[in-house]
């Protein structure tokens, strides 16, 4: 596939500068500052109402920012449209129940100026067999390979996808990221699943109340919240002591189980080991989950 | 515009049965029943006019609007389940979506016009004027356009699933009011004030001249004209503001 990545003044696949929005009292967008290169696979993460949706309508001129800005590949989004560079999947984008699944992607393709063949489309997506199938009388799972082959069949450099793999299941989203992998493109997904993120993302940028609140790899994120957990048995425990022990960041006591979250882990567990009662000590990595679970209610509680 | 985009609209129209029964049969049918009523056997007014052209003329026009108008109004389904959303993220601009939907509302106003001249002229025996017969269709034809507006603005105020109830009661409204049912001559005056502020009204005059010399075609055309200009410029309006999401 011969793509000309079109490249903005900076090279930017995508740019959003203080991106912003409010509906009503409501600020579900609160300054959002986004920078994707060409080529990137980028997973917007975050829980429901965190302004993923809002800031993917901003970002594809579906919907005008209160303040900031929106370029891709350094034009504004209608443009960029126009241009044929961006195909999207949304969440809440229907299809028409009286077309075919075939008339639906031909469509698509007769409104581009230079799209790829229907045909390949259809098959890159998964939905070849189901061509001359009635919209109506697809499953959810199926409607979603649809919207996916009409995102495609653009031959965008930019794809922008809302919830992919919802309604899929779990063979058919394999197949799916599969198939997204072999598409070499600028990648923009917002996704609830953190394996998804996890698996297919080289980056990704979490948000929450209408604000980015952590951007980098898998790993970066996984490291912005510290470390390690550790889980142990402990006779009598006491929280307060548990807590000032060097290189310990929270504490949870269950019962005589203790699950110490570690800034530093190798001080802590000398520490622990004072007490000669410690013992079934695990150490473990925090996972995505916890990175995101800590992210996304810190402060929430406050 | 985009021609694959009218095409596929076309086809989507023509899966409609429902659809098609009643923007095309049915005024073909009230035709054939109110001429067989009022108008069999050469029947004519006092003045002498033929009833059966009257009725032709009449039902031409009923069928016409409302074939336009549903044909237009059905762009609430697509702004209720998210397909203008999908079609924004094409290359093609809401003018070429709106003047598709203005297009495809046109040709769905031809075949009830078609039907109930092709019944008036063979079944009824209705004899017209080549002008006449020209102005009953291609006149009735272009003066369904302000109606093919009027749809679209309707289609992009209302909620998707009052649709139906609001499409019968305009239809019907419209009918009576523009004298289609009833002829306006009958009404008393405030009714007839009523009557000649409705686009219908003025419709049914533009097909009447189809008759005889009716010295309101001129007037018929300019409320026409004007309604399809307001009933244009804020469907125009509706549709920017709609794309937004609430």
């Amino acid at each position: 596939m011969t793509q000309t990545a079109p490249t903005g003044t900076d090279g930017a696949a995508v740019r959003l500068t203080g991106l912003r929005k409010s509906f009503g009292d409501v600020q579900a967008v609160a300054g959002v500052d986004l920078h994707i290169a060409a080529g990137e696979v980028v997973a917007l993460l975050g829980p429901n109402g965190a302004g993923k949706s809002t800031t993917v309508d901003m970002l594809l001129g579906l919907s005008t920012p209160d303040a900031g800005e929106v370029r891709i590949f350094g034009r504004a989004p209608r443009k960029a449209i126009g241009d044929g560079l961006v195909g999207a999947m949304l969440q809440d984008a229907a299809l028409l129940d009286d077309a075919t699944v075939a008339e639906s992607v031909a469509l698509v393709a007769a409104l581009h100026r230079k799209p790829m063949p229907v045909a390949d489309a259809l098959a890159a997506a998964g939905v070849a067999d189901l061509a001359a199938r009635r919209c109506s009388k697809l499953s959810g799972g199926q409607k979603q390979r649809v919207r996916f082959a009409m995102a495609l069949v653009a031959d965008p450099d930019l794809l922008v996808l809302d919830e992919p793999t919802v309604a899929m299941d779990v063979e058919t989203r394999r197949d799916f990221w599969q198939t997204m992998h072999k598409t070499r493109r600028t990648v923009l997904f917002a996704t609830h699943y953190l394996d998804e993120a996890e698996q297919f993302a080289d980056r990704v940028v979490l948000m929450r109340e209408g604000r980015v609140i952590a951007d980098g790899s898998v790993a970066d994120i996984r490291a912005h919240v510290t470390g390690r957990r550790l889980t142990a048995v402990v006779d009598a425990p006491d929280a307060a002591r548990l807590a000032a022990l060097p290189g310990v960041t929270d504490v949870d006591v269950r019962g005589n189980t203790i699950t110490l979250g570690c800034a530093d882990s190798d001080l802590a567990v000398r520490a622990l080991l004072a007490d000669p009662t410690a013992r079934d000590i695990e150490i473990t990595a925090m996972s995505l989950e916890d990175a995101f679970l800590a992210l996304t209610t810190e402060g929430a509680t406050r | 515009m985009n021609a694959q985009y009218l095409l596929l609209e076309c086809r989507r129209i023509m899966r409609s049965g429902r659809f098609l029964i009643f923007s095309m049969v049915m005024p073909a049918v009230l035709f054939v029943l109110l001429v067989g009523m009022y108008g069999g056997n050469g029947s004519t007014y006092e003045d002498g006019s033929s009833v059966a052209a009257a009725m032709m003329v009449s039902m031409g026009a009923f069928g016409a609007m409302s074939a336009a108008l549903s044909t237009g109004a059905r762009v609430a389904v697509e702004r209720g389940n998210g397909w203008q959303r999908q079609l924004r993220l094409t290359p093609m601009s809401p003018a070429s979506y709106l003047y598709t939907k203005l297009i495809v509302a046109m040709l769905v106003a031809v075949p009830s016009i078609a039907l109930v001249s092709v019944l008036g002229a063979t079944v009824e025996g209705v004899s017209l004027s080549a002008g006449g017969w020209v102005m009953a269709t291609a006149g009735l034809w272009l003066g369904a356009i302000p109606f093919a507006a009027l749809g679209l603005l309707i289609g992009l105020s209302i909620p998707a699933d009052s649709l139906p109830s609001v499409m019968g009661l305009s239809s019907m409204v419209l009918g009576m009011l523009g004298g289609m049912w009833i002829p306006a001559q009958i009404a008393p005056d405030w009714l007839s004030a009523i009557m000649k502020a409705t686009p219908s009204y003025w419709f049914t005059q533009l097909g009447q001249s189809a008759l005889y010399d009716n010295k309101n075609l001129l007037t018929a055309i300019a409320v026409l004209a004007a309604y399809t200009i307001v009933a244009g410029l804020l469907s125009a309006r509706r549709f920017v503001t709609s794309a937004q999401r609430a």
